[in-house]
């Protein structure tokens, strides 16, 4: 038996695990360390990457540069599922609200952020170089990169934060926006950065077509694949089958941008984007669910960011270059932002927590780096990945804390709740009746008639002398006395009450509240205090109420925002 | 709801007693014999009809008493009547008069709608001038009960 064990063990090295495993073993540590990091009050996305780094190219090995790649699809469906929140979350009528302002800081941000580490770059690139078009072309290169703000670590904080606001939607469309701004920059820069350098003649007009074919594609195929999608659902009653459908058609489009080289983020944003403003019922239901189903998603693919990123061995000059990079990109984030806010009027809290939103850097940034290092193999190729690795590092340790103060600041957190999420955060105190509802045993029908049409209510508990609850009496318990008012001299509250099946008490959660008075039919359900005397009613419309309430006073908040 | 299903010539009885405990008890004593009940059961059902007359008591005016519970020792409506053509003084009456009528009335737990019309069918027939007469006259429970039932 043990000389079996002993050369099973043997035998086992990290090369025999399989896919499996290692999802296992990522998803664990992951988790593990998001929670860790959530402890000491750090988005769990910072833990989900520094797992990345310990575990991948610049710590232990453990997650190597094959595993990277035979992972990739994960993080294409993980790209997939970000493109598709973020289209969810822009509505047209936002879009219409906030058009302008959005698109004149969107400009800025991004622009302001291209010059600054452009000029910044070159200006310093030029004394160590000792050569223009080399300088240049690494500047313009990862000025142009630099313009791309991260949707995934951004929106995801946003999203652990359940935010709400000028301030939110103004970050949501930039990060998803930016992008597509840095992805022509790059195209542009790069066309440059061939004829400086004399590597063939790209021609800028084909790389701007090309530009124009990856993302007109893209949003092509997303509408059509959203439009498909949002008919096929709409007669579906079913939780599991919404959820199969809107799944297999998010893979669908990121198959497909990725087979006709289209712009994947974009094309499942689209998607999104198309069902959530033509099918804005159902597609609640969808969002929620590919929500609830992406966390595991989510954790594979920052950890395998953090993994893919190596910043233990670099040289003075790509130290320097990275300094200047981070340097410009933080000028040109917050004073692009603030100056393209300023123009367009947006709202005190937008002018000055926006740039703070936009520090993250990863997919995209890393994704064109790489690309750069395939155009222009050698020596620049590698600065430009190892300085885009090295501040991508950097800033994705301090990019999402600083969201979540912005958002913080800005007042607009806690304010995206669901009816779910108030409930999950009521007990039956919120939802119990205000005003007096309980009556005496020895109470005249003539007088409870009276009580029931000048009150709001429509269930009264009936008491003892003791102030225990006997019964409880309801609308239709007294409909039934209409027609027989010679009765309602001598009649009182006990002839007519009805038997108390449940109670609860102050502090029962609303989620149990709701689920007993679903499960027993009940029209209201008495609250008690700790010694069993009667507090207070809550009736089967106190919850719908409550939450319309609750509702209504976050839209004024949000309101108020500006 | 036909009186006649709920009410029988051994539950109709010719009063006595003149106090109204004592009154109750021969009333509550004949629906317990007639259905037969357990003693614990009667009891409980002594309890809450003397419970129900401590919140008001059922003295509805005319000289009509009408004592009602719902009560879970039984499954269908009942019904007994007890004349006392002297009155009995210490029933307190909406209306001061002095009590010669009580009519008794016990439903099941559940039975809320029929309550309510037994009620209001029982009340209706003895607020009627001739035939509270007519029972004020009655000699015996034979005489009661078709009188109130019409036979």
């Amino acid at each position: 038996m043990e000389h079996i064990i002993n050369e099973v063990f043997e035998k086992i090295s990290v090369m025999d695990f399989n896919i499996l495993l290692f999802f296992g073993i990522i998803l664990f540590l992951g988790s593990m360390g998001g929670r860790l990091f959530q402890k000491i009050r750090f988005p769990q996305v910072v833990g989900y990457l520094a797992i990345g780094i310990i575990i991948g190219q610049t710590g232990f090995h453990f997650i190597t540069k094959e595993l990277i790649n035979t992972l990739h699809p994960v993080s294409n469906f993980a790209l997939g599922i970000i493109g598709f929140m973020i289209g969810s979350e822009l509505k047209i009528d936002v879009i219409k609200k906030y058009g302008k302002q959005f698109s004149t800081i969107l400009l800025f941000e991004s622009l302001t952020t291209f010059v600054f580490v452009t000029l910044l770059v070159f200006g310093v690139g030029f004394f160590l170089f000792k050569d223009v078009p080399t300088a240049l072309s690494i500047a313009l290169i990862l000025g142009s990169i630099s313009s791309a703000t991260a949707p995934a670590a951004t929106t995801d904080v946003l999203w652990e934060n359940k935010t709400r606001g000028p301030l939110t939607t103004m970050v949501f469309g930039l990060v998803a926006m930016d992008d597509g701004v840095a992805l022509l920059l790059f195209a542009i820069t790069s066309s440059i950065a061939s004829a400086l350098l004399g590597l063939g003649a790209s021609n800028p007009a084909a790389s701007i077509v090309m530009l124009v074919y990856e993302i007109g594609g893209a949003l092509l195929v997303g509408s059509i694949t959203g439009f498909l999608l949002s008919r096929i659902i709409k007669s579906f009653l079913d939780e599991d089958r919404i959820l199969v459908f809107s799944l297999s058609s998010l893979l669908l489009v990121i198959g497909l941008a990725q087979i006709l080289q289209l712009n994947m983020i974009l094309a499942a944003m689209s998607m999104g984007f198309f069902i959530s403003n033509f099918a804005p019922r159902k597609s609640k239901e969808t969002f929620q669910m590919i929500q609830k189903f992406s966390p595991p998603i989510y954790i594979l693919f920052f950890v395998l960011v953090g993994a893919e990123l190596n910043v233990a061995n670099l040289s003075v000059l790509v130290i320097i270059l990275a300094a200047l990079y981070l340097v410009g990109r933080v000028a040109g984030k917050f004073l692009g932002a603030y100056l393209g806010a300023r123009l367009s009027n947006a709202s005190p809290r937008v002018k000055k927590y926006l740039g703070m939103c936009l520090m993250s850097q990863a997919g995209v940034a890393i994704g064109l780096a790489i690309l750069a290092e395939k155009n222009f193999s050698g020596s620049i190729g590698d600065i430009i990945v190892i300085v885009l690795t090295a501040t991508t590092f950097v800033v994705q340790l301090f990019g999402p804390p600083l969201v979540k103060l912005a958002a913080k600041k800005s007042g607009e957190v806690g304010l995206n709740k669901t009816e779910d999420d108030l409930l999950k955060t009521s007990v039956a105190k919120d939802l119990a009746y205000a005003g007096k509802a309980s009556v005496l045993v020895n109470t005249k029908i003539k007088d409870l008639m009276k009580l029931f049409s000048e009150n709001g209510i429509n269930h009264y508990a009936v008491l003892d002398k003791e102030k225990k609850l006997q019964g409880i009496i309801t609308l239709e318990n007294l409909k039934t006395l209409i027609m027989t008012q010679s009765l309602n001299e001598f009649l009182v509250a006990h002839d007519i009450m009805e038997p108390v099946i449940r109670t609860c008490e102050m502090d029962t959660p609303a989620v149990i509240v709701r689920e007993e008075m679903k499960k027993y039919k009940l029209p209201c359900l008495p609250v008690l205090d700790k010694d069993k005397a009667f507090v207070s009613l809550i009736e089967d419309n106190s919850i719908d109420k409550y939450i319309s309430h609750q509702i209504w006073q976050l839209n004024k908040t949000i309101e108020a925002l500006g | 709801m036909n009186l006649q299903n709920v009410l029988s010539e051994d539950l109709c009885c010719v009063l006595k007693e003149d106090l109204k405990n004592e009154a109750l008890f021969i009333m509550l004593q004949m629906i317990s014999n007639k259905l037969s009940l357990p003693k614990d059961v009667a009891d409980q059902m002594t309890r809450n009809i003397f419970y129900r007359e401590q919140l008001m008591s059922t003295g509805i005016g005319l000289g009509i008493a009408i004592p009602h519970i719902r009560f879970e020792g039984v499954s269908e409506p009942i019904v007994a009547v007890g004349i006392n053509e002297e009155g009995i003084p210490d029933y307190i009456s909406i209306d001061d008069d002095v009590i010669q009528i009580v009519a008794m009335i016990i439903v099941g737990k559940d039975q809320h709608k029929e309550h309510i019309r037994l009620l209001s069918q029982v009340v209706s027939l003895l607020k009627q001038k001739e035939i509270k007469e007519k029972l004020l006259f009655a000699k015996d429970p034979h005489e009661i009960y078709t009188i109130m039932t019409g036979k």
